[in-house]
């Protein structure tokens, strides 16, 4: 038989470890905004090639698929940001004031 | 909540934040999880390096718009099968929680994998547990720095190369090292290199479990997916409480005492920092260590395993568990279903595409034999992994004539071929102003190999 395990000394107690109230939102908001945003370029592109957009839009501009891409994802990624950070403010601010 | 500042070098990205020094283990659920994680990374890592033919085996060619999986090529017209391959991932998430609850979180996710083997070097590095505790509050001198230093060499080279292995899952992973060797990597492999190292570095080496609290939102739904059937990690109350510590040899049931020596093991090991002890926690991601960590200290102290254990709330209360329940059943239908109808549209795919596209510029045009003619650009896209040689034929309207530039449509696998065609009727085989008329494309060597493809045959008002 081993020695009996001696207690923790680090005092460490659940229920501290927790983000700021601010960390929180901005996670809340950054990270589902992304799988949105990768969900949405995925979708998009797979029906538009960005290549063809691009001669309908800006045929001038040599941009390249990988660009377009690129460009897309942030596109679509600001957007569902934008619109989840309204939601939070929202939510957030107001006369109706719930339980904190 | 207290707010005291984090000591000195233990300070995370966000204030308010505890760092939690996950304690290191030895059992079975950890050799497990060792297991999956060789497994996954060793898949992650080693794939992109094996080809297939001609070809990477899994390649997402983004700048061909094309992907290799293995032997097949799937197209942007093939995208209903990715969204369906999803669909079915998504169930099968389902199914796995209702029946055995967080699996995925304690075995499978990549924040968890990644994460496990950050730690494994955060532990080569700076030691145990103890030891890392103690170097954060240590002022900053030599071994500090050296043990700091060591492990963010070992934390970003990894990320790096997880970074890289990454983009060459997109663009050939041969072709990306010879470019990286030689400097000449592109802006956005380079951009994407950097944006994944990037991130794994800082999920798995300091965001850690509070992804999982505050990002996840498998976290927060998992529960639907949960009755009194489902395997979930849980203290036993009753075996365990009243806890506390002991000398050893003593009855000390005499003395009231349950199971649990109150050795708080299960709480350092855990990587979110939770107490099992306080029941079924969102914050718990069923990775097990807890388990592993009491079944050690039982064997010690000479008690039986199992005073935390899988076991489902029925079993808690000593009723009888259910394995094959109506949700569970619901969901494995649906899913077997799904991948039947996946298997049949992927074996079934026909590899051909035909887009007809008008003349913009004339709706048609008489020719000097009294003809009506409308001219169409055919796109003939060759899905198939073998070249072939097509016919193309015309039907539709009585007297209908194609006319093509070539005579010999062979378009190579991966290849598409554009090619204008004339089409031409008799002015009297017109019935109506427009019509429809079907193109069908077959191929010369494998008859199963057609496609039809209805478009518009325009001619001027037929005379009554």
């Amino acid at each position: 038989m081993g020695q009996i395990p001696s207690s923790d000394e680090s005092g460490l107690e659940p229920g501290e470890r927790t983000w700021s109230q601010r960390a929180q939102d901005i996670a809340a908001v950054a990270w589902p905004s992304f799988l949105v945003g990768a969900m949405a370029t995925m979708l998009f592109f797979a029906f538009i090639d960005p290549t063809v957009l691009q001669e309908a839009t800006f045929p001038s501009w040599d941009l390249g698929r990988m660009t377009g891409y690129a460009l897309g994802f942030f596109f679509f990624w600001g957007i569902a940001f934008a619109s989840s950070a309204l939601t939070l403010f929202l939510a957030r601010s107001g006369t109706r004031r719930g339980p904190n | 909540m207290k707010t005291d500042p984090a000591p000195k070098g233990a300070e995370s990205y966000y204030e308010a934040s505890k760092k939690v020094y996950p304690k290191e283990i030895k059992g079975r659920f950890q050799r497990l999880r060792t297991l999956a994680v060789f497994a996954l990374l060793g898949l992650y890592y080693l794939l992109p390096w094996v080809n297939w033919g001609d070809h990477q085996a899994l390649l997402f060619d983004l700048p061909a718009r094309k992907f290799y999986i293995f032997g097949l090529t799937f197209w942007p017209q093939d995208f209903y099968l990715m969204a369906w391959l999803l669909i079915i991932a998504a169930v099968s998430l389902f199914f796995f929680t209702a029946l055995a609850g967080r699996l995925w979180c304690g075995y499978a996710c990549p924040q968890t994998v990644w994460t496990e083997v950050f730690l494994w070097m955060e532990h080569w590095t700076e030691g145990d547990r103890r030891h890392r505790m103690k170097l954060d509050k240590a002022p900053w001198g030599r071994e500090k720095i050296l043990r700091k230093g060591s492990k963010q060499l070992l934390w970003i080279s990894f990320a790096a190369w997880t970074g890289f292995t990454f983009v060459g899952f997109f663009t050939p992973i041969d072709e990306l090292g010879a470019r990286l060797l030689t400097l000449d990597l592109g802006r956005w492999e380079t951009f994407w290199i950097i944006f994944y190292s990037f991130a794994t570095y800082g999920n798995a080496g300091y965001m850690r479990e509070q992804v999982c609290k505050y990002m996840c939102p498998y976290a927060r739904f998992q529960s639907a997916m949960f009755d009194r059937d489902t395997l979930v990690i849980s203290y036993d109350v009753e075996r365990g409480e009243p806890r506390g510590s002991r000398k050893r040899g003593i009855d000390y049931k005499t003395q009231g005492l349950g199971d649990c020596i109150d050795c708080t093991l299960c709480v350092q090991v855990c990587p979110t920092g939770i107490d099992i002890r306080e029941g079924l926690q969102i914050d718990c991601i069923a990775c097990a260590a807890c388990v592993d960590a009491c079944d050690e200290v039982m064997d010690k102290v000479g008690y039986s395993r199992g005073l935390v254990r899988y076991t489902t709330e029925n079993a808690l209360e000593k009723k009888e568990t259910w394995v094959l329940r109506p949700r569970l059943i619901v969901y494995g239908v649906i899913l077997m279903a799904l991948i039947a109808g996946f298997a049949y549209a992927v074996g079934h795919r026909m590899p051909l595409v035909l887009d007809v596209i008008r003349d913009r510029n004339a709706l048609y045009r008489m020719t000097n034999h009294g003809m009506i003619e409308n001219v169409y650009t055919l796109k003939i896209m060759n899905m198939d992994t073998a070249a072939h040689r097509y016919t193309l034929e015309v039907d539709g309207l009585s007297g209908i004539h194609l006319d093509l530039d070539t005579d010999n449509i062979t378009v190579e696998s991966g290849e598409v071929a554009t090619l204008a065609a004339r089409v031409r009727v008799p002015e009297n085989g017109m019935t109506e102003s427009g019509n429809t008329i079907t193109l069908t494309l077959r191929a010369t060597d494998r008859p199963d190999l057609k496609i039809s493809e209805p478009t518009r045959f325009i001619g001027p008002a037929p005379r009554r």
